[in-house]
């Protein structure tokens, strides 16, 4: 089932046009990662899907309906999430819980439960003045779910964060998973494949690429197959380019980036190849490019 | 209007936790008390003073009650405004700043009753300390000078009110609206000052003018009765306030 169906997203700002027709759906209990780099619009998009910012065209459906305010069921991390310094942290997720319309007793019992789960429970009431980035990241991570949101949409969860504090809210969005659909935007691209099911990549305000994991290694993933020497391999490069399995040859120094469409036969071709030529090879490394290299080639770079 | 309370209630547990549920009616209780005794004692201070020539005769005739609470009024409308402006200016405004609006206004919340939750607790805040330092007033002036009906305390107070809820609610719009908050304290401030400056050196077209109620307070507690027409101006202001908290509630 869909989550959140999106068509036509645009969002210009005064003659910058930052987000520009968008289309993709949110699948229910699925994970997806928004990538790309700095300026591409990741944060605008969120904010319109967050209903904190009105899209200048396109529609957004949220469980199959248009119904005009859904913000109840969303929890929302902004990429610096603020807090009221002068509260502690239980009266602060009190206060959440209640303006999304929870009762003051149910948020209460809720918002233990939740510093329980982000690891915060002894310092509960602390005033959050005195709070370190990641405490405030995580407990910014508790304000959005404290009313048991079908959508959590987070921005930038991880890219402010130490590797400790890191590797601890992946491990969190991992054990969310399960229960709710996420949404989250990063520029980091192992954390995406690490933790989400989809990925989608916009650029300039555009959806660049977008499926599930599988599908993106499927169909943009390419083998390649990465072969060194002791000597130039340019002429030998020359003669590859004209085979029907090798779709593009790259070559640097002594070594050959050869991109194939069919990963057995070019290899055994190539083997067969290097020992009747005795091209004295010194590796020969079979792989794939990585969502990196695709994000880059998104990118333009 | 569940959530409003909660927004409400927030906003008084942010002015206790900065104290400025304290200060703010402390300062309009002193100026309320030091009127009264410094008019006083006006001619021992000056008696004290001691760079007077040897056998000056000082003889200032003690001010009734109610020229005495009509200069504590007018105090109020120099000081008073000042703080209160100080006050309230960064209302709406660093929350914007902040990033602090946001994470509110993506919970289930109406811009309306975040804005109204403010200007609910921003007036009533200054209707205590304006309050208190006209009954610190009162009760000095009545313990030093002479009595004084609470009636007309109670009517110079609330026609003097209205017109502080009128600039608290433009700096409330201006709040909304601006980043600096030092631009929204000086649009305020020039506002008042200009109302108040224009409003009596232009008599005949400055009829409407909100500036008209400090002069019917004032005229309500010496006299015991608003002199000219009270009722335009009070309508004008009560129609302007409410335009600009319609202008600050529409989201911008």
């Amino acid at each position: 089932m869909k989550m959140m169906e999106v068509t036509a997203l645009s969002k210009s700002f005064d003659t910058v046009n930052a987000v520009n027709n968008l289309s993709f759906s949110l699948k229910e209990g699925r994970c997806t990662a928004l990538l790309g780099p700095n300026g591409a619009g990741k944060t605008t998009t969120l904010e319109m899907l967050a209903g904190l910012l009105v899209p200048t065209k396109g529609t957004i459906l949220f469980m199959g309906s248009n119904q005009a305010d859904y913000r109840e069921h969303i929890g929302y991390l902004p990429q610096q999430p603020v807090f009221f310094s002068w509260m502690n942290a239980v009266e602060y997720l009190v206060f959440m819980g209640e303006l999304s319309g929870m009762a003051k007793a149910t948020a209460a019992s809720r918002a233990d439960e939740l510093l329980e789960l982000v690891g915060m429970a002894d310092a509960k009431k602390r005033r959050i003045g005195g709070y370190s980035g990641g405490m405030k990241q995580r407990l910014g991570i508790a304000q959005a779910m404290i009313h048991e949101p079908k959508l959590l949409i987070l921005d930038e969860p991880v890219s402010a964060l130490d590797p400790v504090g890191r590797r601890d809210m992946l491990e969190m969005m991992k054990r969310l998973k399960g229960h709710m659909t996420i949404l989250f935007s990063t520029h980091i691209l192992h954390d995406a494949e690490e933790v989400c099911d989809d990925v989608m990549m916009i650029h300039k305000g555009e959806l660049a690429v977008a499926g599930s994991l599988p599908e993106l290694r499927r169909n943009y993933l390419e083998n390649i197959i990465i072969i060194s020497a002791e000597e130039s391999l340019d002429t030998w490069a020359r003669t590859l380019e004209r085979w029907t399995v090798i779709t593009e040859v790259r070559v640097r120094n002594n070594t050959l980036e050869l991109f194939v469409s069919d990963l057995d036969k070019a290899r055994s071709q190539l083997l067969a190849e290097i020992t009747e030529k005795k091209i004295p090879i010194s590796s020969f490394t079979v792989g794939s490019t990585t969502l990196e290299d695709l994000f880059m080639k998104v990118v333009g770079k | 209007m569940n959530k409003w309370l909660v927004l409400f209630r927030k906003e008084w547990l942010e002015m206790v936790r900065n104290y400025k549920v304290i200060w703010l009616p402390l300062v309009f209780v002193v100026f309320g008390l030091l009127q009264p005794i410094t008019l006083y004692y006006l001619p021992d201070i000056l008696k004290n003073a001691g760079n007077m020539p040897e056998g000056t005769v000082i003889k200032i005739a003690t001010p009734s009650s109610g020229e005495v609470l009509c200069e504590t009024l007018s105090q109020f409308n120099q000081m008073g405004i000042l703080v209160i402006v100080l006050a309230f200016m960064g209302i709406v405004a660093a929350e914007r700043r902040s990033g602090m609006m946001k994470m509110i206004l993506v919970k289930p919340v109406t811009y309306t009753s975040y804005i109204l939750s403010k200007w609910v607790s921003a007036l009533l805040l200054t209707f205590v300390s304006l309050s208190l330092g006209m009954l610190a007033a009162w009760y000095y002036t009545i313990l030093l000078i002479g009595s004084f009906p609470f009636v007309d305390l109670a009517q110079g107070t609330g026609i003097y009110f209205i017109w502080i809820s009128f600039l608290l609610t433009f700096t409330l719009f201006l709040s909304s609206r601006l980043k600096s908050s030092g631009l929204i304290a000086a649009l305020a401030l020039l506002l008042g000052i200009v109302l108040s400056l224009v409003t009596p050196l232009l008599e005949k077209w400055m009829k409407w003018s909100p500036a008209q109620l400090t002069g019917a307070a004032s005229s309500l507690l010496t006299e015991g009765a608003a002199q000219g027409n009270v009722l335009l101006p009070l309508t004008i202001t009560i129609l302007l306030t409410a335009l600009f908290l319609y202008l600050a509630v529409r989201e911008p």
